[in-house]
């Protein structure tokens, strides 16, 4: 299992290298710069030209990631340049806002996408089944910007039960952990029900039906164990998810996080800023993907040795 | 003992009662789109600032909406005949929120803070500061700057405390903001919130306030939504008391909620047309002009706005004195003198209405940035060019990638813009050549009016002289047609009921000494 571990974690350092890569590639080939934000009306030409050359951004793009991915592995984000403070200290600074909010969103959808993939199953093609997953199919397909402002609407304007926004007290995680959780909830209740419905036709449940074990009792001690080895690797997959999937809700409902603060730096154009943001989101979903694998090999032996680890 | 019990619960129920019936003692401000994202509130550094910096800090003078200047650490102030001495008095008595006293040697320390910073250019006509005595402060110039008192009052020259700004370095602004305004920054998370707490000693406003003394309330959070939608929602269910800058699109649905009341105030801003004068077949000055004057301000004032704020006319707001050029300088539309130039320069009406010019259409680029109110605009103008004969395509571009397309300097043509300033110095940030492609979208590149920026910029030695120089620049550029003058927006401020504005706001917008009259509501 260690060399397993050992493995699948360096497999992580080349695609580290290609993210990053295309990271900064694809911030400094969109068209505008920082500096718009900085120079002053009844500042010269020539004061912007001094900034671009204090910022390096007249190097070849080739020599400025030189430098940043050397930064960058000492544990050095840089400094961003339009909100001039250290890029570290801003992720840190927001990380937290956007873990509650992925962590809720993320207990959320496991819990609720479990129960309903469960009793879907075991309900299948009944009235229940089709119009709880038909609501949650629906759920999943809504822009997460539109849900967002139809949940305001809803439950903070219409019936006031929580704050429009802001993040000034717990209630005010309901609605955007909600948002975001409802897309997750859809996948994981699919994947539950479908994994529940082939485990539940193989033939050592119709041995344990034969020997008289009660239907719940197989479902949940011995259907559902196996079923989450594919959940695993959703959950996983969902981490990063979620917390690229913040990015857009973090906004709407104004909360602090990695997401707003990305969407600023965007429009900013402050390079430093969004290529850290960015890569914390990409390191997250490299990791989520790395523990769904871990918790998959670690419940399937098969697997590990499918990897040539034994 | 039941007695007590009673007599302490009746007590209690009559201080919750008397709490629940006392005027809130705190308020809770949106800024929207515009404001939000400003990264610090060091005001030498920063080039973008908010509202709650001139609460936390104070200038040396403020202006008013009417473009006067009045006293706010300084009590008066003097130049000299030919521009070279600034006498400034200072108030007595000023303190920091750190208890150190603000005197002439703040002032010798602080002007030299600029240099090397984005901000340079506010004290770059400053050779040197003379310390007089503990309240007077004399600035040596390198050269007249009549311009100097506007510098002095924009919120890049707050006045910061220097035992603090060398201690905190760049955490200056923000994890620690020290000034002498009427309140202290007790918290700052950049793009999510300020909150301030009451300076009780302050006792400095300037005349622009009627309240001399401490603020009304104890306590305000300025919170950033960069969503209209919420901070308009906000808003309407009482979670914010006030949005600073109401975004125009949400200006119909605040008219007629009846919990909210709107004020307007003139407005800095205005939305203009630049046409690339290198360009075909802008080129050619009849074409410019046919352009200019076949947009009609007073419809897109009537039927995007609602009639608030008003028709633009010239290229500068029109609380400056310098839009007041000979009216017939003045561009606002008159479609017969646009047809008749397009017909002189040889554009001929084609059988569809659009014309042609041997064997070519009127066809151009109309580009603009993305955003709900910019999109309708451009449409409103796409459908008035199409009037008199021009087939304007438009492109929606991106807002922050459109200036890096404006500096490839050739690939546009008209274009829909705004820019919010209140001092003529933006004819020459507009339109000087040295500044072609971006800031200068119109390519205007043209030796008479290279000769009146000069005068304007570095030959005026006072204030009126300088009024009457950018009046002539502004004029002249104005002739030449490099861009056509839409529409001039006027601020507007929407609040709740929990507070009572003042009935005259006073400065240049929503800023400290207007502030210090919001009250809250009984």
């Amino acid at each position: 299992m260690l060399r397993f571990a050992i493995r699948r974690l360096a497999m992580l350092v080349p695609v580290f290298l290609a993210v990053s890569l295309v990271i900064f590639m694809i911030i400094h080939l969109v068209p505008g710069d920082p500096l718009e934000h900085l120079i002053q009306v009844g500042s010269s030409p020539e004061q912007r030209a001094q900034m671009i050359a204090r910022y390096g951004l007249d190097q070849p793009l080739l020599v400025q990631y030189g430098r940043w991915l050397a930064k960058i592995v000492t544990g050095d984000l840089g400094d961003a340049i339009v909100m001039r403070q250290p890029v570290a200290r801003l992720i840190a600074e927001n990380m937290p806002h956007s873990l509650a909010l992925g962590g809720t969103a993320l207990l959320f959808s496991t819990t609720v996408g479990i129960v309903t993939g469960v009793l879907a199953a075991s309900f299948r093609d009944s009235l229940f089944d089709r119009t709880v997953m038909g609501f949650i199919l629906l759920g999943s397909t809504l822009p997460s910007f539109w849900l967002a402002l139809l949940m305001i609407l809803m439950f903070a304007v219409q019936f006031e039960w929580f704050p429009v926004s802001g993040a000034r007290s717990w209630d005010a995680l309901v609605l955007p952990a909600l948002t975001i959780g409802i897309g997750g909830t859809a996948l994981i209740a699919r994947v539950t029900r479908a994994a529940m419905i082939e485990i539940a036709g193989r033939d050592f449940v119709r041995v344990l039906q034969a020997k008289g074990v009660p239907f719940w009792r197989i479902q949940l001690r011995h259907v559902l164990q196996q079923a989450m080895l594919p959940v695993m690797t959703i959950l996983g997959l969902r981490i990063g998810w979620i917390l690229g999937g913040a990015v857009t809700v973090e906004y709407v409902f104004a909360r602090p996080g990695l997401g707003s603060l990305l969407i600023t730096a965007l429009g900013q154009r402050d390079y430093p800023l969004v290529q850290g943001c960015l890569l914390m989101l990409a390191i997250a979903v490299m990791l989520g993907t790395l523990l769904g694998d871990l918790a998959q090999a670690a419940l399937d032996p098969r697997l590990r040795e499918a990897m040539g680890a034994r | 003992m039941k007695t007590m019990m009673k007599g302490s619960l009746l007590a209690l129920g009559l201080a919750t009662l008397a709490a629940t019936a006392a005027p809130a003692q705190e308020a809770t401000f949106v800024m929207t789109a515009r404001l939000v994202g400003a990264p610090t509130y060091n005001p030498t550094k920063a080039t973008k600032l908010n509202t709650a910096t001139t609460l936390i800090f104070d200038r040396l003078v403020v202006q008013d909406a009417d473009q006067s200047f009045h006293g706010q650490l300084a009590s008066s102030w003097e130049s000299s005949p030919d521009g070279m001495q600034w006498t400034f008095k200072l108030k007595p008595g000023v303190k920091f929120h750190n208890g150190e006293p603000f005197n002439a040697k703040t002032i010798e320390w602080w002007v030299p803070q600029f240099k090397g910073t984005e901000n340079a250019f506010t004290v770059e006509a400053i050779e040197r500061v003379e310390v007089v005595d503990d309240l007077t402060v004399r600035f040596h110039m390198k050269h007249p700057d009549p311009n100097l008192l506007f510098n002095l009052a924009t919120s890049f020259m707050c006045v910061p405390e220097p035992k603090a700004f060398e201690a905190l370095g760049d955490k200056f602004g923000v994890t620690e903001a020290i000034g002498t305004g009427p309140y202290k920054m007790q918290q700052f998370t950049v793009g999510q919130q300020t909150v301030l707490v009451r300076n009780d000693d302050y006792a400095w406003a300037s005349d622009l306030s009627a309240n001399k003394g401490p603020a009304k309330f104890k306590k305000l959070t300025f919170r950033e939504i960069g969503e209209e939608s919420t901070a308009y929602l906000e808003l309407k269910t009482g979670g914010a008391d006030m949005l600073v800058n109401v975004p125009t699109d949400f200006l119909p649905r605040i008219q007629a909620d009846k919990a909210v009341k709107l004020v307007t105030i003139p407005g800095n801003e205005l939305v203009y047309m630049p046409i690339n004068t290198s360009v075909e077949p802008f080129t050619d000055i009849k074409v410019r002009e046919g352009t200019a004057f076949a947009v009609n301000q007073k419809e897109i004032l009537n039927s995007l706005y609602g009639g608030n704020g008003a028709a633009a006319d010239t290229f500068l707001i029109s609380s400056l004195k310098e839009s007041q050029v000979d009216p017939k300088a003045r561009i606002s539309y008159d479609p017969e003198r646009s047809k008749k130039l397009f017909d002189e320069a040889g554009w001929k009406a084609g059988p569809d209405g659009i014309r042609v010019k041997d064997g070519k259409r009127l066809e151009v680029k109309l580009w603009t940035q993305n955003g709900t109110e910019f999109k309708r605009l451009v449409e409103i103008v796409q459908a008035q060019l199409k009037a008199v004969g021009m087939q304007a395509d438009i492109s929606i571009v991106d807002a922050g990638s459109i200036n890096a397309q404006y500096r490839k300097k050739t690939e546009h043509q008209l274009a829909i813009r705004s820019y919010q300033w209140t001092n003529a110095d933006i004819v020459d940030w507009f339109f000087a050549a040295k500044r072609a492609g971006y800031p200068n979208v119109s390519m205007f590149n043209d030796p008479e009016a290279e000769r009146l920026n000069d005068i304007a910029m570095n030959k005026s030695k006072t204030w009126d002289e300088r009024v009457a120089n950018f009046t002539r620049y502004h004029e002249y550029v104005l002739s030449q047609y490099p861009f056509a003058p839409i529409y001039q927006p006027a601020q507007s401020l929407a609040y709740g009921k929990r507070i009572v504005m003042p009935e005259k706001i006073r400065g240049t917008g929503l800023y400290g000494p207007t502030m210090l009259d919001i009250a809250p509501a009984n």
